[in-house]
């Protein structure tokens, strides 16, 4: 799907492209530098804790804010051209109202219309839409009928009326049951299928689990930004050697975990998490820096030498080895 | 490698079919306000408020014996106050409603230019006032006791009518421009009002010497309320009295142009945010 008259983009082109964005309010620094692309086909996640400048950057990328200095362009076309560029992108704002007494279908073509197309257009694209998002059959109801799950999906369908080439989506999730928000992703990631995605969420599982790339403000700076994968390295790597795994033993305190790790050169201090929890946390240090692979090496170090005391473990997972982790460590210090 | 450069989507089409964007925003508008229902509880507000100063006034006429053409205008008078207050309120309700709904921002992300989204929504805040004007003519018709009286209120009501109530409706858009809230925007639109209104029910000695005088002719409704006296009750000619439609015309050139030049392209998604749009 691209704009009107457009043929698409060719897959894994940059069809967002940022470069040093920067906002001021007054001697406040909202965004300090912003730079990154985005390939069609692929999901963005965009992260930060509160006041780290999400939102105006999305507002400076959606062209409803201007920034003070630094540009971008979408599919080619420059950002000092805002209504060019809105007619390549589609957004979902985070508090996007509906007006109740219009039905659904209505809704659409009305956008439809406002993005050039003729009434027939307009409403075609949007039966279309509808089916895509998996409202067809409330295509007539008017949208106070709708739940919040359906609005947003409504809201995302909107987002496409114009074929864009970006779609931003700016928390699509927040309020959903577990089913919805479910279900709400597999769309995202059919939206991916058509254009390159922007989601600006606070759910580090959500962006684990659709974001092919990850850009993380904190105090208005990219703290970090790249794959998934890499951004976990970026996190993993800014610890000076030193890691933490938290292991589950069945029935072993903490002190008997620690004296029998006491004789392995890597570990450098056990601790208790929680009272009566039966997880201890492992701190290690990569003694002489040689990378991951002697990481895993010790790793396996460690639960081979519990194993053979006899203790039982139930799980265990390595600290800074998801997202949830990497992004509290980089934005220590700037949670809201 | 420029930033253009380094995409290879060609720019998208020109918007030039369908309908103008104006003319949707309108439809949407008219929708809203007559299917959604507020236009309507407006205008039954209106009626009733007409009918019973109608009523009070044939009444209070038959003891004072007041002459037809003066209870004409006395109706007329108070279907334009009422009306133009109609206009002031739906266009106080026009961008701040939507901003506190919502569905402003949606509006904004589309490529329309924000003097088409005003001039629809304008167009739309101002659609009451044919309605409230034809609602005015059974009781003109009645007071005017079989003479002409009427038609020439009708022709001078709908000309200094629609002068002033299109001037409120676009100062109650900028309001709506400049409110946060629709409750504030709707506060300040009932004290500009209120501003405007009050003096015309000042007794005729308050309205004596130079300052006086001057404020009668500057507020745009006394001095509209007054043309409509001297031509309706006192058979007088536009030639004589035409500098009196000076206020509501200056007025409404100023708010329009204030509206449409300055307010329009303007509009944000929050209305105070120290920040300029892209």
């Amino acid at each position: 799907m691209t704009p009107r008259g457009a043929p698409p983009p060719s897959s894994g082109s940059e069809v967002l492209v940022a470069e040093d964005l920067r906002k001021s309010y007054g001697p406040r620094q909202a965004l300090q530098g912003l730079s990154f692309s985005l390939r069609a086909g692929r999901i963005l996640g965009f992260l930060g804790p509160n006041g780290a400048g999400k939102t105006t950057a999305i507002r400076i990328l959606t062209t409803i804010l201007k920034p003070s200095s630094g540009r971008f362009v979408v599919a080619g076309v420059s950002s000092d051209q805002p209504e060019m560029v809105r007619r390549m992108i589609g957004v979902l704002p985070e508090s996007l109202g509906f007006p109740k007494e219009i039905r659904a279908i209505d809704y659409l073509t009305f956008f439809g219309q406002l993005y050039g197309r003729t009434a027939a257009e307009a409403r075609t694209k949007g039966l279309a839409l509808l089916e895509d998002v998996g409202l067809a059959d409330r295509a007539k109801s008017p949208i106070r009928t709708y739940s919040r799950g359906m609005r947003q999906r409504l809201g995302i369908a909107r987002s496409l009326v114009n074929d864009p080439v970006v779609v931003f989506l700016d928390e699509p999730t927040l309020g959903l049951d577990p089913r919805g928000q479910r279900e709400l992703l597999e769309l995202v990631r059919r939206v991916a299928r058509r254009a390159g995605v922007v989601l600006c969420t606070h759910s580090l599982s959500e962006v684990e689990g659709v974001c092919d790339d990850v850009v993380i403000l904190s105090s208005g700076r990219v703290v970090a930004k790249g794959s998934v994968a890499e951004v976990i390295g970026i996190a993993q790597g800014s610890n000076n050697g030193r890691r933490v795994i938290r292991i589950h033993v069945a029935g072993g305190s903490a002190e008997e975990v620690r004296r029998v790790l006491g004789t392995v050169p890597s570990v450098i201090g056990v601790t208790r998490l929680g009272e009566a929890t039966g997880w201890v946390g492992v701190e290690m240090v990569d003694q002489d820096g040689a990378g991951p692979s002697v990481d895993q090496e010790s790793t396996n170090e460690v639960l081979d030498a519990l194993i053979h005391a006899g203790i039982s473990i139930l799980s265990f997972e390595s600290e800074g080895g998801n997202l949830q982790d990497a992004f509290l460590q980089l934005t220590e210090g700037s949670i809201a | 490698m420029s930033l253009e450069q380094s995409v290879d989507v060609p720019r998208v089409r020109s918007r030039g079919e369908g309908r103008p964007a104006w003319s949707l925003v309108l439809s949407r508008e008219l929708f809203e306000l007559w299917v959604g229902g507020k236009a309507i509880v407006l205008v039954i507000i209106y009626s009733i408020l007409l009918g019973v100063t109608a009523f009070v006034t044939s009444n209070n006429s038959e003891l004072e014996l007041i002459p037809p053409k003066e209870l004409v205008f006395m109706t007329l008078s108070t279907a334009i106050a009422i009306g133009l207050f109609i206009g002031l309120v739906t266009g106080a309700d026009s961008i701040s409603g939507e901003r506190e709904r919502g569905t402003l921002e949606a509006l904004l992300l589309t490529p329309t230019s924000r003097r088409q989204i005003v001039l629809g929504k304008f167009l739309a805040a101002v659609s009451p006032w044919p309605l409230a004007l034809a609602l005015a003519y059974p009781y003109l018709a009645l007071f005017s006791q079989g003479g002409q009286a009427w038609a020439r209120a009708l022709l001078w009501g709908a000309f200094v009518g629609s002068l002033l109530t299109l001037a409120f409706a676009g100062l109650g858009m900028l309001v709506s421009i400049w409110s946060d809230s629709n409750k504030t925007s709707m506060v300040v639109a009932l004290v500009i009002y209120i501003a405007f209104y009050i003096p015309t029910q000042w007794a005729g000695a308050a309205q004596t010497g130079v300052t006086g005088r001057l404020f009668k002719r500057v507020n745009p409704m006394e001095a509209g309320n007054h043309f409509l006296e001297k031509v309706l009750v006192n058979n007088r000619t536009l030639a004589e009295f035409w500098l009196w439609l000076a206020a509501p015309a200056v007025f409404l050139v100023l708010t329009l142009g204030v509206l449409f030049v300055y307010a329009a392209p303007r509009i944000r998604v929050e209305a105070w945010t120290g920040d300029k749009r892209a």
